[in-house]
């Protein structure tokens, strides 16, 4: 009885999970992707090709490693396990996610569509909002505040990409610098032990330097190597503390 | 137009791909994976660094449109946003403000 599986949903909620992405969380994406549009001018790309990664990538350090690879020309394998490395993240959020949403008994491929929306800003709205929605309503909530938040942001890249050329020169610099300004604070703003920090460092100095010598393979390499020495030195630390 | 495919393909399979696997095994592992766990620590990691290096890399060596700002203009600007995130007790949204108003300021008045 597939019917009767899905029923467990309450899909009346979808509209009402729309609207929620009118909100603080939601004006900080808004922000976000404006200053990605700009970017993706910036890398000469293409507005398609923007577009393309707010809509199957949907997780803004992903896509800004997939084009800043696409402009410099990097072969697809060497791009495909940055991008991956960033992306692995998502694999906790969505965990912690599907265990508020999860309907026993339910069919399962609501989840398999809701996950594809599961970045940093759903799963705070999932942490923050949801414990107030009843059970059945969660999933169809969630997927109707994922699919208004990539259209918006679909419609945000597109207006930053046009505002980048219309802007004078120095006003579309600001707007191209809010992407990588966000992202950095928001590295502060994530980093709760000494390894997250060091993990900081050792990107931004060891980054620079294998761009000198091997600039196709920079950021895996400066992922890879200096995230390795952070988590070995954070964990010598940490067992030395006990 | 063979080249808006090629591009649509690389992000495909570059950047869509490798990013939905995550998700998906989030899904499929729901009820058996600790998220916070080793591994997943030393994973935050190596994102962490990327990122970091990313940012680094837009900042030393930007495109062109950032390029008309200084080299010293973006670090200010950067080291600025750092700075005020910690002033506002970790108010994410005025360190960004604060990082974008040093660039413009910076840009404008030095160089």
């Amino acid at each position: 009885m597939r019917a009767g599986d899905t029923a467990a949903y309450d899909w009346s909620a979808l509209p009402q999970g729309a609207r929620s992405a009118v909100g603080v969380a939601g004006l900080v994406m808004a922000a976000s992707f404006l200053g990605f549009g700009a970017l993706v001018r910036d890398f000469g790309v293409g507005l398609h090709s923007g577009i393309a990664t707010t809509v199957t990538v949907w997780a803004l350090p992903g896509q800004v490693v997939t084009l800043d690879m696409l402009a410099r020309g990097t072969g697809v394998a060497a791009a495909a396990l940055a991008v991956t490395l960033t992306a692995v993240r998502l694999l906790p959020m969505v965990v912690l996610v599907m265990s508020k949403v999860r309907v026993e008994g339910a069919n399962r491929w609501p989840l398999y569509f809701l996950c594809h929306f599961v970045a940093v800003t759903i799963w705070r709205i999932a942490e923050d909002e949801i414990e107030a929605v009843e059970r059945a309503k969660r999933l169809p909530w969630l997927t109707g505040l994922g699919l208004a938040l990539m259209s918006t942001m679909i419609v945000m890249t597109a207006v930053g990409y046009h505002l980048a050329q219309l802007a004078p020169p120095l006003l579309a610099a600001c707007l191209v610098f809010l992407t990588p300004s966000f992202f950095f604070i928001s590295l502060f703003a994530n980093a709760r032990i000494s390894m997250d920090y060091l993990a900081i460092a050792a990107g931004v100095v060891i980054g620079p330097l294998c761009h000198r010598y091997y600039p196709q393979l920079d950021l895996l390499a400066a992922g890879l190597g200096g995230g390795t020495i952070a988590y070995v030195i954070g964990r010598i630390a940490r067992n030395r503390g006990r | 137009m063979s080249g808006d495919l090629g591009s649509i393909g690389f992000i495909v399979v570059a950047g869509a791909l490798t990013t939905y696997v995550w998700r998906v095994l989030g899904v499929m592992l729901a009820e058996r994976i600790d998220p916070e766990g080793e591994l997943l620590l030393w994973v935050r990691c190596v994102a962490t660094s990327i990122v970091a290096a990313l940012c680094a890399g837009i900042v030393l060596s930007p495109n062109r449109i950032l390029a008309v700002t200084s080299l010293d203009a973006r670090i200010i600007a950067m080291a600025a946003g750092v700075a005020c995130f910690y002033i506002f007790r970790c108010n994410t949204g005025a360190g960004v403000a604060a990082s974008v108003v040093a660039l413009f300021a910076a840009a404008w008045f030095v160089a």
